[in-house]
Order: structure tokens, then sequence, then C-alpha cells
């Protein structure tokens, strides 16, 4: 097999007739042109035209984006939201450090105007949530956990230890064997190992 | 003058031993008739060391060697904004820093960021944004840190096209790959990318200026022009010209760091 | 699932190596990263060294200048060495002024210059009460990953012994100081003192080192400083958790051995450049 076609940002690849830009690439003047240096990727998927991308070791710059499922960790919170800092998105670790905020009324779907903060998150706590907004001016990227998947993954009781839930809005201390309120989320297996 | 107490402080004034050498070992101001150093022709740009990734907590980095020229540039970002104002949500900010290390030149500097590097900070920023595709960014910032070990002369130059590198290396989307070139005119001399004794020798003939473009080479766009002194007109559009194809005769080099650097990283992925 | 418990939990990750007595980068606990010295690239400067432990990458520029001698001591020179973290070497370093990490450096560096006695600060004077130089050790970390201490000492040593100084003489009739630039002359090194860092996990496990990851996951730092013959000249731990006086003494016995061969690694490159000229 022929190495693969490495690129610069800037690098004409060829013409908007013969592909269709993917990602790492942007059309100009009826060309094609690399926006990252990387391997050059064609694919054809199904299309009349083949994709062309460029690729890196690590995924394009993901940013939090509106719809993205972010896992996050709770740095602080009060009786009107949480505050939590970005971790991932999706399963990409972002390097920088990104602030959220989880308000009281995005904690969950039902019985809205019940909600606690205090009996849904702790300091510490990793969350996994929603983007939905990526807020104004004044505020952060606004994160809902208003599904059945999303809430509190792991957290720690007041022993120190790592909680098994119980409920969806429950968990127990596997030493103390107390109970603590959380907005729990239908947990995904992988993080169970963890 | 305020008091810096958060470093060590030496005595109050000290002066730099070369304002006391004997006058007749002056350090030799170059004579326009003079060769240039290491039998470069006028038009000749120094042989460029170029490498991508050298620091391990920068998303991206570069180092970049022209003659004793020594700039290290790192990229970190996108990240969150710290000042935010509206233009900030539709595309993403290019915050630059520009540093001359306090050794880097034959006079030591100050720690102090001074007027002359907050110029260049600024310059560096307007020639790399046309390249950045910022839109990709809403709500964040790139910072780009420059920081000249040794100046020998086309600083800013050399810086552009270093924190292009860098950039390229963080992985940050671009337009194209920003080269930067300077030229000295002297009389009717063009020294390309000339080191310190050419870039500051005072003459007080006529037609002197040094001038600095920054070029998008595959879009043949210019990024960023910088000119000071009195030139002719005629002179100025050549001298342009003359950067233009200077910074072509980066490309290659720049191109070889970069992708290097991509192999380095990863292996080419699986082809389907 | 192994970054993401790297990310959301760090320090049960790094305890799960320490058990197996290992760390993440694949070191012993006891395991220097590898060390690499540069000397005297920096032509601008009158001496220079850029040091690299593991990722931490230092450079140290001297600049000599001239002044004159306080009162209290007309004799003396002046040594001052600053510490700057820019922005370039780790995103936790904002531009501005120095932070307190940078500014504990510098007091840590001009501390041990004039404790251990590097340099004879009399060695600096030219003229009594008149002239004396000034050396200016202007550190700059370009790769922030842990153990800054012993690098900026390393890199500090190094440049000293790679700085050469002009040889000054006083005009009597002008009463102003003349500089041969043509005769250089290079510092006489006095102690050579060597700095070894550890950082104290859980309050019991000691590893050599650090980076930035586990410096930050530490319950407590130590700095140990030795010179060649086998002196401590300095001790830094601020604060942290306890110790006992066996694992300082290990810690000290540690950093005699780390002395001896930072000084050769130094001895051998300053060698090096001597031949090749």
């Amino acid at each position: 097999m022929s190495p693969m076609k490495l690129c610069v940002p800037g690098e004409r690849l060829c013409s908007v007739e013969d592909c269709i830009p993917g990602t790492g690439t942007y059309p100009r003047h009826g060309s094609i042109f690399a926006s990252l240096a990387g391997y050059v990727l064609r694919r054809n998927e199904g299309e009349e035209l083949p994709i062309i991308s460029v690729v890196r070791e690590t995924e394009a710059q993901l940013l939090p984006d509106v719809g993205a499922i972010v896992t996050c960790k709770v740095t602080s919170i009060n009786p009107r939201f949480a505050k939590v800092h970005i971790l991932y998105v999706g399963s990409t670790p972002l390097k920088d450090r990104f602030r959220g905020t989880i308000r009281k009324e995005d904690v969950r779907a039902t019985e809205k105007d019940k909600v606690e903060t205090y009996k849904s998150f702790r300091p510490g706590d990793i969350v996994l949530a929603k983007v939905i907004s990526l807020g104004d001016v004044q505020s952060n990227y606004l994160l809902t956990t208003a599904e059945n998947e999303l809430g509190v993954v792991v957290a720690h009781s007041e022993a120190g230890v790592q909680m098994v839930p119980i409920s969806w809005c429950e968990m127990q201390c596997p030493r103390t064997h107390n109970k603590e309120f959380r907005k729990v989320a239908r947990v995904q297996p992988e993080y169970l190992q963890a | 003058m305020p008091v810096d107490n958060k470093r060590v402080r030496g005595p109050e004034i000290s002066q730099s031993p070369l304002l006391f050498l004997p006058p007749d070992s002056q350090i030799s101001k170059v004579s326009s008739s003079s060769g240039r150093q290491g039998a470069r022709g006028n038009g000749d740009i120094r042989p460029l060391f170029a490498r991508c990734g050298l620091v391990s907590q920068a998303k991206g980095s570069a180092y970049l060697e022209a003659g004793n020229t020594k700039i290290i540039c790192s990229v970190y970002g996108p990240r969150e904004t710290e000042r935010k104002d509206e233009t900030d949500m539709k595309s993403g900010r290019l915050v630059c820093d520009f540093r001359l290390a306090p050794f880097s030149c034959p006079k030591r500097g100050a720690w102090i960021q001074n007027a002359e590097e907050r110029d260049l900070s600024t310059a560096l920023a307007e020639s790399l944004q046309p390249g950045a595709c910022l839109h990709r960014y809403p709500r964040a910032q790139v910072d780009v840190n420059v920081v000249v070990l040794e100046n020998d002369g086309s600083a800013l130059a050399h810086a552009v096209t270093c924190a292009s590198m860098a950039l390229a290396d963080a992985g940050i989307e671009m337009y194209d790959t920003v080269l930067g070139c300077a030229l000295r005119q002297d009389e009717e001399r063009c020294l390309v990318d000339p080191d310190l004794a050419e870039e500051r020798a005072e003459s007080s003939a006529e037609n002197q200026g040094r001038v600095v473009v920054a070029l998008l080479p595959n879009l043949n766009q210019i990024s960023g022009l910088q000119a000071d002194g009195e030139m002719r007109e005629d002179s100025l559009t050549a001298a342009v010209r003359t950067c233009v194809e200077g910074c072509h005769r980066l490309y290659p080099v720049v191109q070889q760091a970069i992708l290097r650097a991509v192999k380095k990283k990863a292996a080419p992925p699986p082809e389907k | 699932m192994a970054a993401g418990f790297k990310t959301a939990e760090p320090l049960e990750y790094h305890r799960s190596f320490l058990k197996e007595s290992c760390r993440p980068d694949g070191r012993d606990l006891g395991e220097f990263r590898p060390t690499t010295l540069n000397i005297g690239s920096i032509s601008t400067a009158d001496g220079s060294a850029l040091v690299k432990i593991g990722n931490t990458t230092v450079v140290c520029g001297i600049k000599a200048e001239l002044a004159m001698p306080t009162v209290d001591a007309p004799d003396k020179g002046y040594i001052v060495p600053n510490v700057d973290l820019p922005p370039l070497c780790s995103s936790r370093f904002r531009p501005g002024p120095p932070g307190e990490q940078a500014q504990a450096a510098s007091q840590f560096l001009a501390d041990i210059i004039d404790d251990s006695n590097i340099i004879k600060k009399e060695d600096l004077c030219i003229e009594k009460s008149k002239l004396c130089w000034v050396l200016y050790c202007d550190i700059m970390c370009l790769d922030y990953d842990g153990n800054l201490l012993d690098a900026c000492i390393i890199t500090l040593l190094a440049a000293l012994k790679n700085a050469q100084l002009p040889t000054v003489t006083i005009n009597k009739e002008k009463d102003l100081p003349e500089v041969d630039t043509q005769h250089k002359r290079h510092l006489h090194i006095n102690k050579h003192p060597v700095s070894s860092s550890f950082a104290v996990f859980d309050d019991e496990v000691i590893i050599v080192d650090p980076t930035t990851e586990e410096e930050s996951l530490a319950t407590a730092l130590i700095t140990a400083v030795t010179d060649e013959d086998d002196q401590l000249c300095a001790f830094h731990k601020p604060g942290g958790s306890s110790l006992s006086a066996e694992k300082l003494h290990d810690c000290i016995s540690r950093a005699v051995t780390r002395n001896r061969e930072i000084n050769k690694l130094i001895d051998k490159v300053t060698k090096s450049i001597k031949s090749s000229k």
C-alpha cells in the first residue's frame, strides 16, 4: 500500500467537483483546501462523491456544542444552580477547562418546581449532562440532566467511599449504608468498572 | 519608577559593559559596501531550522532557528474566553503574547513587557488572524505565546512563521499557513532576512526602511505588512515582492516540520 | 476507559500505580527523568544553559552589567536571579507579573546563592566602593512538567560555569571604566550546589523528581540542596504532611548521589564544548 498522503493547512486537495468537503477541509473558489495538518482521507459513504477529510491523531478541536453529551465534575452548588467543569465532550477529553451551569429547572424533567439542588448533586460528583445552550454574555454553557440517562454517575459518600446507585434518586454508601439523595443517571456499564 | 517587589532586585542603576568599550572597537557598523556575514547574498534567507511539538504541556508548539535568531512558540486552547463581549459569541479570539527574553538582545531587557513587545504582539495577532478559521471556535480563545530566546534580527517575521507552525501543530483549523519574511532597504540594496546589525544599522543616506510581510502562500494573500523608514514607492513595492519570494522559499522547510510532527504523533489511520 | 479514570479520579489513578511500586510514566519511585544539558547556546548572553529534566525545560541567560557596590558591602558584587514562568510553558500560568510560584523560586535561588557561596561575591568587585559586576541570571521556563527547582539550580550552575566576563580597568585620568572584550575570564565557581526534589504521596510514599501531575496530587513536597562536599546547603519543605527523620535522611543521601551525577554531567558537557571549539 502506498503511504497515505499528508497535508498542511492551505494545501489544495482537489476540486469541489471530485469530492465533498469533510472535516478538516474548506471549499473556496471551486477547490477544496485543507484546514488541518494531517492525513488525507477519502471515503465513499453511499453518496455520489466521496467525502474528503483531513484527520489527526486526536479528533478535531471539540468544543461543547448544543446537543452534545458532556461529562462534568460538580464544583459548587447553591439553591438555584450547580456549577460544573466540563471534562469530556462525548468520549473526547478536553485539554482545557470549560465551565458550565446546571440550573435548578434543568435537573429533571418532572416536578421541576420541587427540585432541590442539594438533593441532586454534591461537589465532586461526576455528572453526565447535555448542552442546551452556549449561554449568553454573562453566563457559561447551560447544561441539563433532564433525561433518564443523564445525571450523577460517580459520587462519593460522606465517608469518602464511592456509592452505589439504588434508585433514580438515591445512592447508598457501601461502608456506612447511609443513603444519600442524587439525581442518578441510568448508569452505563463502562462507568461501573471505572 | 514603581518598585517591582515581585522579583529579586539588583542595584538601582547598572550599565551594560558595552557602553564602556574603547571608542575604536565599537561594534562595527555594516558599511554598505561590505558583504553580508557568512558570504550571504543580499537576497538570501538564512538557513532555517524548524521543529514542531517540543513543549509537552502545550496543545501545539514550534521552535525555529534562523541564523542566531531563536524563537519558541506554544499554542493553548481553544479554551474559555477570559474577557467576554458580544463579538466573542460568534467567533473565537486569537490572543498573542510576544516576549523578548531579557538575555535575548545585546543589552539586557526588562522582565516587564515594554511598548515594543506590545506592538509586536498586536502585529503578530493581526498577521495570524486572517489565516485562522476562528468562526469554528465560538466562545473560545486560542492563546499564542511567543518567546524570543535570542534576537538576531527579523524577529517578528520569524515569530509569524513559528506561530503558524505551532497553530498547525495544535490542530487549530487554518485557511493557510502564515509565513513571515523581513527585509532591510539600505539605499539600493535589499537585504532579505536581515540580522540584528543589519536591521539596526543607522544610515543618513536616503531610501532607508524596514519591511515585514506575512503571507498566506497558497491563497497568495498578504495578511500582514509593516513598513517603517523613508522609502521610495518603487522600492517599497519591490521590497514587498522580494519578501513574498522569501516567504515562498521558507515554505518547504515549514511544511516538512509540520508533517514530521503529524507523523510522529500518529500512524496513518486505516484505510477503509 | 483508562484515560477517563485518569481525568476523573487522578489520585486513585496514581495510587493504583504506586501500589505496584511504579509510576504512570514507567519510572521507579526513586528514578529521575533523563536529564540533558546544553551549554552556551545563546550568544547574546554572557553565559547560558538549557536544561531538560524529562519534559521540563528551563533556560538561563546571564547578563553582566556594571554598577556601584552598596555602602554596606563595598567589596561585593551582585547576583540577581529571577525565575519566570511565562504562559508559554504551561496553561496554568497567565501573562502578567510573576505569580507566587515564580516569586518563591526566585527567592529560593537567591537564598541558595547567598548561603552556599556558589560564587564569592568579592570576586565580582572591580574596584572597592566604586565599581562591581552585577550578574543578572534570568531563568525562563519553556516547558513546565514539574520539578522546577531542580531544573533551575542546574541551569543556573551551568550558566555560571559558562559565563565569561570581559576585563575591566578603571582609567585613572577620566575616572571611567574601560572594557576589553578581547580578554574574557571565567568565573570562579566556589561551590556546586545541586538539588533533588521529592513528593510525598498519602503521607508515606516518597517519589523522586515529580511531574506536574504528581506535584499537584502530592501531600508534601521536599527539596534538598547539597554541595560537592556532601554538605546540606538548603532543605525546603513548605508545609504538607509530616515525615519521619529516617525518611528525611534518606532524601538527603539521595540528594548527595544526585549531586555527583549532575556535576559529572555539567563537567562532561563543558568539556565537550571546549574541545569542539
